[in-house]
Formats: C-alpha cells, structure tokens, sequence
C-alpha cells in the first residue's frame, strides 16, 4: 500500500515531466538507401560545367557529382572559416604568413571511371581557372577568374600536395575554394567534356541525363567517405512550369524544392495545404540593387546617383516586391543571415536607409543641386531583365523615382541581351540582380566593384575603395577585417556605387522524411548531399 | 491521281525550301545569339571570347554559307551539333517526336470521339434544351484554354487526390498504365477545345445537309432515321469536319507549347520554345522544319481524304 502511495506521484512527477521537457526524440540515426526526387526549375544551362557558369541552375543539380578541395560543411546553416571542412584535402595549412596554402590530400580516391585521382588533377583545375600562361586547358567561358587572380603558381610536390602560392596574403581564398563553384576537374578527361558528361569523385555518379526532362544520379560506391552517401540515387525533375513545381511538391511527387524559389507568399500557401512541410528561412545571398552607368550622364554625377539611392524606400520595396520575404542590408549580407553585414544601427545612417520622407525630401535638394528642376525634371530610360522577378522590382522603383522627380521609362531586356547590356555599358540605369558565391567580402568586392572587373556593370573606380578591398583582403586578423568590411561597405553606399535595396530570402521547402538538408546562409554551396537521408 | 499528287510533292518540296528561307532568316533576325546566352549563365560578356566560341560553332561565317550547310546537312540527313547540348540535334529531337505525335492523335481522338457525335446530336435535335447545352459546353471549351484547363486539372488533384501524373516520361513498356495516365490528362485538356470546334463544325455542316432534296427524299422514302443521319447525311457533312480535324491536328504538332510544359510532358512544342530562347539554331531550324512537313502532309493527306469520303471529287 505504502508503495502504490509513493509511486503514483512519482508517475504524476514523470507524466509531467515527459510532457515538459518534450517526447524523448526519435531516434534520429540515419538509414541508407532511398532515392531522392529534387526540383530543377530548367534543364543544365551547360552540362555539367561548374566552372563555366554562374547560375544555381548549374551547381545545384552537378555539386553531387564533383567534389572541392575543402567544403563549407554540410550540416552547418553557417558558413565561415569555422564551418570549413576537408573533401579532396584531408588536412590544410597557411604558410609564410598566409602566402601559402598547403592542401595534404586524402589517398586512394578514385575518379567516376576508376582513375586515380591525385594533386596533378588540382594543379590542372586550378591553373585553368586563373589562366595560368602555361595551362593545359583554357575553358571557353571563365567567370571566375578574378577569385584565383592573386594566385602565384599551384604546385604539386607530390601526387599528395598541392601548395597555393599567392602574391599577398589572402585570407579569403579558403572561402573561396570550399564554394560549390570551385569543384576539381578531373585532367585526364577534356575540360570541354562536363558540358555533356560528369567525371567526379563526388559521392553520386552520373546515370543519365535525359535533355530537357532530368538528370540523375547513383551512389558513388568508391567515395572517398566511407558509409557516405546514405541514399541510393538522387533524380533532378526539370519542372519549367511554377504552378506545376508547387503541386509537385504538394503532392510528393517531388521530395525538395529548387533553391531561391519558394516565396514567403508559397511558403505560406503550401505549408497550409500540406502542414507537415518542412520551410526554413535562410538568406540566398542574392540581392536586389541599382546599376547606373557612371560613364555616361546623367550618372557620371555623384548627386544624382545619391538621389536616386536616397528616393527609394526599401521596407516598402520588400513590403509590396517581396511581401516581407526579404531584408535591408548593404553590400554584404545583413545579419543574422551574412557575417559580414553592418549593424542595423549602422545601416540607418547610411543613405536611403533613414526616414522616407526626409530622405525623398534630401533626393529632391540632391537634384536640383544637379540641375533638375520640376520644369525640368531627369528623364531616363531604366533597362531590366524581362524576368517577372527582375520587372516587379524595377516598376516599383521607377514609381519611388517619379516621387522625386526623375521620370524614368522600363524597357525590358531578353534575358539573351542583359548582360551583354550591362557589361557594354548599353544603359543609363538598371534594376539588377546579384548573387554571391560564397558570403565572403573577396568573392563580392572584386567581382562587383573593382575597377575593370567585367561584372562591375556600374563602371564604379575608385581609388580610395580599391585601395580599402585590397587591404581588407589581405587582413589576416578576422576582428581587424570586420572593422574594414563595415567601412568599405559605408563607402561604397556613400558613393552610391551599386545602391543596395535588399539581400532576398528563400523558404526553402521539403518533405518531413528528408533529413540533413541543411539550408546555408548562400544558395550555391550546399547542395553536395552526402549526408542527406531519408527517414521513410 | 498520281500526276496531282507529284504535282503536291513538288509545292512541298518548293514550300518547305521556302519555309527554310524564312525559318533562318527570322532566327538571325531575333536579337542575341547562343554566345550572348552562354555569357548570360556567367553574368558577363567577354568580346574577344565571345568572337573564338562564335567561330568554334561556325556562327562566323557568312549567313548564306551557313544556309547552305544547314541545306547540304538536311540532304544528307545530318542534322548538325546542337549548340546548347554539343551533341548531334538528332538525338536531342528523336526522343521528342513520339511524346508529341502520341499527345497529338490521342487529343484528336478525344476531339473526335466528342465533337462529332454531340455535333451530329445538337443538329438533329436543333433548338432543343439539349442542343442549347451542347452549345453552351462546345462554347465554353472554345473560351477556354488548355492550358488554363490543363493547370486546373492538375491543381484539383493535388487538392483532392494529392496526386499529380508522372513527371518525367513514362515509356509504355514500362508502365502501360502510368503511360496512359499520362498522357489522357493533357489529352482531355486539349481535345475538349478541339472537340468543341468540332462539335460546331458538325452541327452547322449537317444542318445544311439536312434540307438538301435527297436528305427530304430519303425521309420519303421511308427509310430508318439512323440510316438517314449517319450514312447520308453525315457523309456529305463530314468534308468541312476532315477539314478542321487535319488543321486542328498540324495545328497540334507545334502548339501544344504550354500543354506540355503544364504536365511536364518532354515534347517538341516544349522544347522548341526552350531551343528559341536559347537561340540553339540547329534545333529550331530542324524543329520548326518537322513540324512544315507534319502541316504540310497532313494537309496533302486531308486532300486525298476527300476523294475517298466523296467520289465527286477528281484530282487532275
């Protein structure tokens, strides 16, 4: 009796308990096999060509196939330094005050076809990449060449190692190289060849690729991880049409959603019609921002590019463009989402980040200082891809622009003519998107605002900023380096060099079964999936 | 009959060189080229390279060299490298045809099988409540476009069966079943329109028929009112309807653009679209020259049709 007395509250003190602190988790062990069906908004813009594009259309549905040297870890949602992991090398070394980058690479990994794969096959790639003088192979298109430029020479002691050289410390180029966009090539095999095929020793191999319809992958039973990966096959559906993506993925015909795509609008939508979704909010690193062609008047002149910064209200912009599925930050992802980005109390003295009105009132002095009057008010023409997502934001910012005088016409360019545009100079202004690899102020600043760069579509050349890029990359203390990112990013709003309106969002979108799929704070770096699973 | 139909050929032949002439000529007409889309994936253009990929597809020679290479290519039956795929366009195109040839005959059966019985009934009965129903339907599937009615199909599904057709295409050796599956759906969407202009064709051709003397005559005669209909009647009604279905089915062949990209369905209206935006020459041009011969021979097949259903009609 006595027993049953002290027992029963003890339940009632477990019952509660248990209901307290939760059920005790399900075991969350991993089980092997499975194939995953993913979504694929068009078919592989180059094949398997990685380092010939710049799209997620590319990376995400190749980054199974091929693998990097070092890699942003896959179950981490951030990527810095910290988060870096080895792939190719098993272990890294800064040397010579960070002017030697030391790889030791993993043995006995084997390419697709059973080749050896050895650090001749990184010298390869990478004197491709920068275009070393003597390169055994020249890709056709090279987009990132910029990102390898400090680099001396690669050398390969032995089949082992692989040493960088660099001409100045570059923190960054570690950043840089665990990017989905800087696989490894395999050099017994043509450069020309992933364009149509995939050689890798990523943990997925290529079975088929249907044109137009999909691409699919089997586990790769020689990856150089072992018991990765854990499912059997992954299948990208090439799925052009929106409407016909979401019900695919509301019925589970599909088991992951494309990347950048899912709205907060959709997310919504389809978390109600199917609660057991899985949405997680992440920044795509991509941004909404003004390109005004400082070659050419009227933007030649600084206060009139300050105007135009300074007309248009970003929270409303994310508001009624993005229905809040984006944030306000400067030229490097805002925080919590980025690393690098300014404190909000620091974004708000910037220009056209203060009070609508009186920063529609200072756009207003801004233009007639420069000679715009009502009478004679800045008439130009704001170009824009002819893409629903380009359009919807250059409408709103032409009605911002109107508000304060400058009376500006939409033409839409063919996605086929925008960057040839944009590149030649062949605008006034322009309502633009940029992505960014890897969040890292070297993959953006020399890129999109160093002079001479040819996706530096603002024409923006400034000594004193080129002068702060330099220095911030060759920064090795990281404290030191934050301080320098912060000024560089207020000078260039100050300039209004490539007015940012706001860093987008993605809801990124799969089945309650699917596990390991970690978003990160960058679209392009996490879809290599050998740690994803399912629970089913 | 032999000399009409060599006579036919040579329109053809003429037709489609012509065809040709415009095809290439309006593809380099349109701006950008497949460098200036391969430079759009890098996000940035490079002149001097731009000039070296121009050359390595041999988009730097003049246009009327290119023309007769592509000519000389389609006479030997090498279809060329498709830019986009650097493979040869053959293989990109085979897989193609068959989706939309069978996407084609299967919504033109739908149209059939619908249209002309509710067309043939909505005569007899003119004016009747059923007729006016008939009409009100065949007018709604006029108004209606597939597309729309293709993505309502599909959003009903996944709203009350939580199902949608395959995705990717289903070889009927593989999964008859799913194979039928797949291709009734867009086949209803699509047909339904076409079944609707059917259905109007019918009726307003048999209801002219019907006061013809020998329609009146038959009647007299005493003959069995399904007799009179179907074998009289419809007969000599059903020239303008072979009309329209062979228009309607050439029509198919390179229209069922947003049908196919609606149920994913790996078609050539689909992919001609994609080839366009991608201005991958050598697969437009070949493309759009498939579907000339499709129009072309349905059109000629059409023709002789009529000589079969009505023997007044001669060909010299």
């Amino acid at each position: 009796m006595s027993r049953m007395r002290v027992s029963i509250p003890l339940a009632v003190v477990s019952l509660v308990l248990v209901i307290a602190l939760g059920t005790p988790a399900v075991s969350q062990t991993p089980k092997a096999g499975g194939t995953l069906n993913i979504t694929q908004r068009e078919d592989l813009p180059q094949g398997f060509a990685i380092h010939e594009t710049s799209t997620i259309s590319s990376v995400w549905p190749v980054m199974p196939c091929l693998s990097n040297l070092v890699l942003f870890d896959p179950l981490k949602k951030t990527e810095s330094m910290d988060t870096i992991i080895g792939e190719l090398a098993e272990k890294w070394s800064w040397q010579d005050n960070y002017r030697n980058l030391v790889f030791f690479l993993r043995k006995g990994v084997k390419w697709h076809d059973g080749q050896p794969f050895s650090s001749k096959d990184v010298k390869y790639t990478f004197d491709m990449l920068r275009e070393a003088p003597d390169a055994p192979a020249k890709l056709r298109i090279n987009p990132r060449k910029d990102w390898y430029s400090n680099i001396q020479n690669v050398e390969a002691p032995d089949p082992q190692t692989v040493i960088f050289h660099l001409k100045r410390p570059q923190p960054s180029l570690l950043m840089m190289l665990a990017s989905g966009y800087s696989p490894v090539y395999a050099a017994h095999v043509p450069a020309a060849s992933y364009r149509t095929g995939c050689i890798g020793t990523g943990p997925f191999k290529l079975k088929e690729w249907r044109k137009g319809e999909f691409v699919e992958y089997v586990k790769n039973p020689d990856y150089f991880i072992k018991g990765r990966p854990y499912l059997d096959g992954l299948k990208y559906v090439v799925i052009a049409e929106r409407g016909t993506r979401t019900a695919a993925l509301q019925s589970g015909a599909v088991d992951v959603a494309f990347p950048g795509e899912t709205t907060k609008t959709a997310a919504e939508q389809l978390k109600k019609a199917v609660p057991e979704l899985v949405v997680t909010e992440y920044s795509q690193n991509v941004n909404d921002n003004i390109i005004m062609n400082m070659k050419k008047p009227p933007f030649n002149n600084a206060k009139v590019r300050l105007a135009v910064s300074r007309a248009i209200d970003r929270h409303a912009l994310i508001q009624a463009v993005h229905q809040g599925g984006a944030v306000i930050g400067a030229s490097m992802a805002p925080k919590p989402h980025g690393f690098w980005g300014l404190l909000d109390k620091d974004l708000h003295t910037l220009p056209g980040y203060g009070k609508p009105a009186d920063e529609k009132a200072q756009a207003k002095k801004l233009l007639a200082e420069a000679g715009a009057t009502p009478q004679n008010p800045l008439r130009v023409e704001m170009v824009t891809r002819a893409i629903a997502i380009y359009v919807d934001m250059a409408s709103f910012v032409i009605n911002e622009l109107k508000q304060v005088g400058i009376e500006a016409s939409l033409k839409q360019i063919e996605t086929a003519q925008w960057h040839a545009t944009a590149t030649r100079g062949d605008y006034q202004i322009g309502a633009n998107l940029t992505g960014i690899g890897p969040d890292d102020p070297d993959a953006n600043f020399f890129e999109n605002y160093s002079c001479g760069s040819p996706r530096n579509y603002s024409f923006y050349c400034d000594e004193q900023s080129t002068k702060m890029i330099e220095q911030q990359s060759q920064e090795i203390d990281p404290k030191k380096r934050l301080a320098q990112v912060a000024m560089l990013q207020k000078k260039l709003e100050d300039d209004a060099a490539r007015p940012l309106l706001d860093w987008r969002l993605d809801y990124f979108t799969h089945r309650p079964y699917v596990k390991n799929l970690v978003p990160h704070q960058s679209i392009y770096n996490f879809g290599r999936m050998q740690e994803v699973w399912r629970d089913k | 009959m032999k000399s009409y139909v060599a006579q036919r050929l040579g329109i053809a032949i003429l037709t489609l060189v012509g065809m040709s002439m415009v095809i290439f000529a309006l593809l380099r007409l349109a701006p950008g080229d497949i460098v200036d889309i391969l430079f759009s994936t890098a996000g940035y253009v490079n002149d001097t390279e731009k000039q070296a990929i121009l050359k390595e597809l041999g988009m730097d020679r003049p246009y009327w060299v290119q023309y007769l290479d592509w000519m000389r290519q389609i006479l030997t039956g090498d279809l060329g490298k498709s830019y986009r795929y650097d493979i040869p366009a053959w293989d990109v195109i085979r897989p193609l045809i068959p989706v939309t040839i069978e996407l084609a005959v299967l919504s033109i059966l739908v149209a059939v099988v619908l249209g002309v019985p509710t067309g043939v009934i909505s005569a007899v009965r003119q004016d009747s409540t059923l007729d006016y129903v008939l009409r009100v339907l065949s007018l709604a599937g006029l108004s209606m476009p597939s597309f729309w009615l293709g993505m309502v199909i599909i959003l009903g599904m996944v709203s009350w069966l939580g199902w949608i057709p395959p995705l990717t295409y289903v070889k009927p050796t593989d999964n008859f079943k799913a194979h039928v599956i797949q291709f009734m759906l867009p086949a209803l969407a699509v047909g339904y329109r076409s079944s609707a202009l059917i259905m109007r064709i019918t009726r307003s051709s048999l209801l002219e028929v019907m006061r013809e003397d020998y329609i009146r005559t038959a009647w007299a005669k005493g003959q069995a009112g399904r007799v009179v209909i179907w074998r009289h009647a419809l007969k000599n009604a059903i020239l303008p309807v072979v009309t329209v279905i062979g228009i309607e089915f050439a029509f198919l062949i390179g229209g069922l653009v947003v049908t196919e990209t609606v149920f994913n369905l790996p078609g050539v209206a689909r992919f001609l679209v994609q080839a366009i935006l991608w201005r991958d020459y050598p697969i437009v041009q070949n493309l759009v020259m498939f579907i000339a011969i499709v129009v072309i021979f349905s059109n000629l097949f059409v023709d002789m049709l009529y000589g079969v259903l009505d023997p007044r009609v001669r060909y010299g």
